[in-house]
């Protein structure tokens, strides 16, 4: 027995097998399949001799990591004799299959097994079965070569001869030499070089790439014509045709994988002048093939790179490919080397065995981390290709199609002249694309949007129409106002495709505004009061309106065409509308790449198509109400204004800003009983975190603008009752062109933006305006009705945007620059941007606008602007004048706020490629830097650095001075900032101190100021975050919930958890009169959070016996109560009993709440020593201002009066009580089933803890599990 | 069968790595020429074709396009 290391080839697989012992992937094998008369003693006489040579077959790989060749292990054929079973092909198979997919330890297994199934007489299946570690694809073709060899010269008498197999020392030999060789360091230099600059490689489907234990297999023979093709062309090309091959399959995977470049791995046989040539081992190499295919170009120069490339990357082969992974860092399954695997293996076809007619089949060649195109055959009389997939990336029809296509599209690539004129997707696939999945035809009436309003109101005169901050218009008010001024603006121009600008804060006359400008025929422009003069003036030159509606002319911008509301008609009769369904009904303005934003036009028709089929499809009725919170300036809006009013529903009008305030808008959506509303997914996320959110009954939401992630979905159906419905459509398509249902059952990640609606078709097309096969990403295209008519007064970008249909002649196709795929069931996922379009808080914003305003400053000679997370970046190469200050004062004069970036980054110059491109991933990342100065001071002021913080992911100290918004805060993240200062300080300053007052130590002062005034510590805190009913927990004897914070944040699933706290705190309220009256406040304050659905209590200590209270209350009030649970607490009874406490024992109960042993301090003894210890710790409760302190001493000093005089009653439910199990040895009167006097039933639990160590971080580790498992029992309110 | 002359032999070898007869050395290293593992395999199915004796394992062993030569004449020689 001989021992040695592992040869670098083997230790890849070494790893990979010790890391999955179980995974029989390892397993590589074939079968022949033997026809004729076969002589099985000559085989099996052929199979030992060439096991004796095949010295790899004998190895015993040992989890050391170290090998032994084991000189006497013989290596036999058995035979299996299938003859008599019922299908004897089919039960081998199963044996075959059931030998692959059982695991070998290779350190106790042999690594072959050969074995003969006998089929009858004159057919058999001969299988190998060989451990990847001893052999790879190559070394299959040379063992069974020589078998066949051998069994040939059997057969003809001859006992020796041939060409042996050569030993394994010379492959081992060859390996050290390498290991330590220049050329080992030649060559890793070569590969690092070479594949300098790589992206992020990706492959065919998303997904982690690591090999599952099984691989999915299809594979077709290549017909006759497609082999002659291959050859006739590789011929004409000079080229080897196994690299035609390769090349045209990556050109085909690149199809899958995106524009950029495409990685994929072509295995390499690694024995060209190598002592290997005639071992069979493991001496292959998988190298990297870096594609990327100009597919305009000649095929036959691409054809002609490619092979060139891999002339280059064999001759550094030997290197291992393994070893190039770790030196570019690339570890883990999701940070790669190579997508898809090409192989092509000309030799390996069946060997020629004397008498018998041979096929060949492999039944395995090792871990499918991804997928793998495998071709075999010699090219002339053959050729199979294997399609070989990990069935965690791809499903079997997956695998199916891309064996079909693969074939496809090397049939028509071979007859191409470039690769661009090549399909993807297979002629059914294509039609699919066009006419299954676009089935949207639905009869629409041929009106105007002023038929459909003027219809409902002649129906619905007396509904309410709208309603805004307490007024109530009518439909007949509605009907009589819009007419006046509709008859006012005529006789000023405004008709068929004339254009009113309207500049109005959300109210009742915008309503009227919008409503009047369409009666008169005309299309409105809805303009941003937020948005700087420059911006307007552009927009107004361009659109030319007849008529500005507004409030007044701050800019000085409209003029003698400023209409503003207190001029308005209040009576008058218009003419009837002289607009078409082919008129403009609006014109809304978007971001435009070239510097200067575009005016979308959109025609009645179009936008009739969209109401109308959003009425119906959600069955919108008179009884709805609407809400309208979208500006106006935003498509969103039209829908919500238009919807209520064709239906005789309500509009019910947001105030201005309400749209940013989660607590205002909960508020409105509860007072005015909102139906239905529309969120951004970004604003969606900061409504659900307000805690005002929980319990909402919605009918129906809407999400658009931005992508929703399917945990926002998610979170949505926990915290609120009602339908969540995903819509997806550029403002150049009348709002929404798709749609999908993302309720409570949805499991879509990600969510997709649906199917198409009425009249419309979706188009996933490739860079040649082909449709793309399911599942593959290309550009959604839209067609049908509601195209808009194109921008205003741009032909040119009109044309750009708005293509000839190729598939429908006469009508257009709206290119959307959105990255899209299909799923199996048509539904579309939308992937991203093709383009610099980027969205922040749902708005569209053109880098390249902002680009453009930039680069006309004349304050940098270079400049781009990137996206990084929610905030906008520019890098810039400064000119003379350049700082950041005045720069950013430049772009505000031009662009809304939300365009202008949040850090200015100067570089000496712009980071490029090698082919002179913008190297994005140079460019340094933006500084939000602090702006230095004093270090926060006070407890507060650190506490919101925190916080500033955490919001802003800000690394590295901030000062005092430090503004939020110029750390990169913006408004979103300010709602967040918000809600974390309430849930530390018990209240907040509102959105408007924070847009007034941003730095630390303004803000600090504010929330220090507003505690002062109100002697702060709110009645009820946020202590954790979650889904589901909240659980609500009451404050032990301190008052204080603080306490909780471990055992509310231990809860899995996480929950939203609140902490009651004692109102007596603050030192104006005056003590409760009685427990029973507190418990009765503290049900009030639930059911005020928290309106429906079963209510979770908990308390620890007193805090248990308050709940118990609160419980009663509730049930009083008609709301069901869900867990009761009671941490360590006795009735009131078993203390009344007991002697009074004296002071001094009370206060020790506020050390105890301070976190401190109560019994190390025996000198304190009165409330001035104690609180006076306390101020100079550094526990919480020392950093309280001074009444709060003093608040909170007489709470606990008040216990006592209260349990003692409190009387309980009975609660009807069950009551769960979780005991300190290591306490009260001297208190045997402390008995949980003295609750059963005043409870349904109780459940006794123990846990083994002290009573003060209830709270902490051990007990709470149990109890959490315990108050989860019964909150679980209950429904919760969305069910 | 009729064997191909060293000249017609390494004609066509140096057709397959595409150069002059006359510029393929029958003593250096065949690596060094050009021969990489697909040419070799693109030569020795052409060679089964023909019944030269001489498969993959023998171009990807040899060390120059004499010692190949050596070994088609030994063969055929036995």
């Amino acid at each position: 027995m001989t021992r040695f290391p592992l040869t670098e080839a083997q230790e890849g697989l070494f790893y990979a097998q010790l890391l999955d012992p179980a995974n029989p992937v390892f397993n590589t094998g074939q079968y022949l399949d033997l026809a004729g008369e076969l002589d099985v003693p000559a085989l099996q006489r052929a199979v030992a001799q060439a096991g004796r040579e095949a010295e790899a077959l004998r190895l015993r790989v040992h989890s050391t990591g170290h090998q032994d060749l084991q000189d006497d292990l013989q290596i036999e054929l058995q035979v299996v004799d299938c003859a008599g079973a019922a299908d004897p092909e089919q039960l081998a198979l199963t044996l075959i299959r059931a030998d692959m997919a059982t695991p070998v330890d290779p350190a106790r297994d042999p690594l072959v097994r050969q074995r003969l199934y006998r089929l009858g007489a004159q057919r058999h299946l001969w299988a190998q079965q060989v451990h990847h570690l001893a052999i790879d694809g190559y070394g299959m073709v040379l063992l069974t070569a020589r078998v066949a060899e051998l069994y040939g010269r059997y057969l003809a008498g001859q006992d020796t001869g041939g060409r042996a197999l050569a030993p394994l020392a010379g492959v081992l030999a060859e390996d050290a030499a390498y290991r330590a060789s220049p050329d080992r360091v030649a060559d890793a230099a070569w590969w690092r070089d070479y594949l300098h600059g790589m992206d992020d490689v990706t492959g065919m489907a998303p997904g982690r790439a690591v090999s599952s234990h099984s691989f999915i297999r299809t594979e077709a023979a290549l017909p006759g014509d497609v082999r002659a093709a291959l050859l006739d062309r590789a011929k004409a090309a000079g080229l080897g045709w196994p690299d035609v091959l390769t090349a045209l399959t990556a050109a085909y995977c690149r199809r899958f994988t995106g524009d950029g470049e495409l990685v994929v791995g072509v295995p390499h046989m690694s024995r060209m002048g190598s002592a290997s040539a005639r071992v069979p081992a493991m001496v292959m190499n998988v190298l990297p093939l870096r594609v990327t295919a100009d597919e305009l170009q000649p095929l036959d120069r691409y054809l002609a790179q490619v092979a060139e490339n891999l002339a280059q990357i064999r001759g550094h082969g030997r290197f291992r490919s393994e070893q190039v992974r770790r030196d570019l860092g690339l570890i883990g399954g999701d940070r790669r080397l190579y997508g898809p695997l090409v192989n092509v293996q000309p030799y390996d076809r069946p060997p020629r065995m004397a008498g018998l007619k041979v096929g060949l089949r492999v039944t395995g060649t090792g871990p499918v981390d991804d997928i793998h195109f495998t071709f075999r055959g010699d090219g002339r009389t053959s050729l199979t290709i294997e399609v070989d997939a990990n069935p965690a990336l791809y499903g079997p029809d997956d695998v199916r199609a891309h064996g079909n296509r693969l074939a496809a599209f090397l049939a028509a690539a071979l007859a191409a002249e470039r690769l661009a004129d090549v399909p993807t997707a297979l002629p059914q696939e294509a039609d699919a694309e066009l006419a299954q999945f676009n089935r949207t035809a639905h009869p629409v009436p041929d009106v105007t949007l002023v038929q459909l309003l003027e219809d409902a109101f002649a129906v619905h005169g007396d509904a309410v129409a709208l309603r805004f901050a307490g007024t109530a218009i009518s439909y007949a008010e509605l009907d009589r106002r819009t007419r006046a001024l509709a008859a006012a603006l005529q006789p000023r121009g405004v008709g068929p495709e004339a254009i009113v600008a309207v500049a109005l804060p959300r109210s009742v006359e915008l309503v009227v505004a919008l409503v009047a400008v369409l009666r008169a025929g005309g299309a409105y422009l809805p303009l941003d009061l937020e948005h700087p003069a420059e911006r307007i003036a552009t927009i107004l030159e361009g659109a030319c309106p007849a008529v500005v509606l507004a409030g007044d002319d701050p800019h000085g911008l409209y003029g003698d065409r400023l209409l503003v509301p207190a001029d308005w008609a209040r009576a008058g009769e218009a003419q009837p509308c002289a607009a078409t369904p082919g008129n403009a009904a609006y014109v809304i303005y978007t971001s435009g790449s070239t510097g200067a934003p575009k005016g979308v036009v959109v025609e009645h028709r179009s936008i009739v198509n969209r109401l109308l089929w959003m009425a119906e499809h959600y069955g919108f009725a008179a009884t709805d109400r609407i809400l309208l919170k979208t500006p106006a300036t935003f498509d969103v809006s039209v829908w919500e204004f238009f919807l209520p009013l064709i239906r005789g529903a309500t509009l019910v009008v947001a105030p201005p800003e309400a749209h940013r305030d989660p607590v205002a808008l909960a508020r409105l959506i509860r007072g005015e009983g909102i139906t239905t509303l529309h969120f951004v997914p970004s604003m969606l996320a900061a409504f659900l975190a307000a805690p005002e959110s929980a319990g909402l009954a919605i009918a129906r939401v809407f999400t658009s603008g931005e992508e929703l992630p399917a945990e926002l979905r998610d979170r949505f159906h926990g915290r609120i009752r009602g339908e969540l419905h995903n819509l997806y459509g550029p403002t150049e398509a009348a709002v929404d062109v798709s749609y999908w249902p993302a309720s409570a059952d949805d499991r879509s990640r990600p969510v997709p933006i649906g199917h198409p609606v009425w009249n419309t078709r979706l188009l996933v097309l490739d860079a040649a305006h082909r449709p793309v096969p399911l599942g593959v990403t290309g550009q959604l295209f839209i067609g049908g009705v509601q195209l808009a008519r194109g921008y205003l007064g741009r032909p040119d970008l009109t044309a750009e945007r708005f293509i000839a249909d190729p598939f429908h002649p006469g009508e257009r196709l709206y290119a959307t620059g959105d990255l899209a795929r299909r799923r199996g069931d048509g539904a579309i996922e939308f992937l991203g941007r093709a383009d610099h379009q980027v969205k922040i808080r749902g708005l569209r914003i053109e880098l390249g606008e902002i680009e453009a305003a930039i680069a006309d400053s004349g304050l940098a000679s270079a400049a781009v602007v990137l996206a990084r997370g929610e905030r906008l970046v520019a890098w810039l190469v400064p000119a003379t004048g350049y700082d950041a200050e005045t720069l950013r004062l430049a772009l505000a004069r031009r662009l809304p706020s939300y365009m202008v970036p949040a850090a200015f980054v100067p570089l000496a110059a712009m980071p490029v490629t090698a082919n002179g491109k913008l190297d994005r991933r140079a460019l340094p990342e933006p500084d939000f830097a602090s702006e230095g100065g004093d270090a926060p001071a006070t407890a507060t002021e650190r506490k919101l650095a925190e916080l500033f913080a955490a919001v802003l992911g800000h690394e590295g100290p901030l000062a005092a001075g430090d503004d939020f918004f110029a750390l990169g805060g913006h408004s979103l993240s300010a709602v967040d900032l918000l809600l974390r200062i309430r849930e530390e300080w018990g209240h907040d300053p509102g959105l408007a101190t924070l847009f007034e007052v941003a730095d630390i130590r303004g803000l600090a002062a504010r929330i220090d100021h507003a505690a002062d005034a109100d002697h702060g510590l709110g009645p009820l805190i946020v202590l954790a975050r979650g889904a589901g009913n909240p659980l609500f927990l009451v404050h032990p004897a301190g008052g204080l919930s603080w306490g909780y914070r471990t055992l509310a944040n231990c809860l899995q699933p996480k929950r939203d958890v609140y902490g009651l706290q004692a109102p007596a705190l603050d030192p104006a309220v005056p003590a409760p009169e009685s427990l029973e009256r507190l418990a009765h406040d503290y049900a009030h304050r639930v059911d005020r959070a928290v309106p429906e659905g079963p209510v979770h209590l908990a308390g620890w200590s007193v805090g248990g016996v308050i709940a118990q209270g609160v419980a009663v209350a509730l049930q009083d009030m008609g709301r069901e109560v869900g867990l009761l649970a009671l941490l360590d607490a006795y009735p009131a009874d078993c203390w009344r009993a007991e002697p009074e406490p004296t002071e001094a024992q009370a206060l020790r109960a506020l050390l105890a709440i301070a976190g401190l042993d109560p019994e190390a301090y025996p000198q304190l003894t009165t409330r001035e020593q104690v609180t006076a210890f306390l101020r100079d710790g550094d526990s919480p409760l020392g950093s309280l201002p001074a009444p709060v302190l003093d608040g909170v001493v007489r709470v606990v000093l008040d216990n006592n009066r209260l349990v003692r005089g409190h009387h309980h009653r009975r609660f009807a439910g069950t009551l769960t009580h979780i005991r300190a199990g290591l306490d009260h040895g001297d208190k045997p009167q402390l008995q949980p089933t003295s609750w059963g006097a005043y409870s349904g039933a109780v459940e006794c639990l123990t846990v083994p803890f002290l009573h003060p160590q209830l709270t902490g971080p051990e007990a709470s580790a149990l109890i959490a599990p315990l108050l989860s498992e019964r909150m679980a029992l209950f429904t919760p309110v969305s069910a | 069968m009729m064997l191909p002359s060293f000249d017609a032999f390494r004609a066509q070898m140096a057709e397959m790595l595409e150069l002059a007869p006359g510029d393929l050395s029958a003593d250096a290293p065949l690596m060094d020429q050009g021969l990489d593992s697909m040419r070799a395999m693109n030569l020795a199915m052409q060679w089964e074709e023909e019944g030269v004796p001489l498969d993959f394992a023998d171009l990807a062993e040899a060390q120059s396009l004499a010692e190949l030569w050596a070994l088609v004449e030994e063969r055929q020689a036995s």
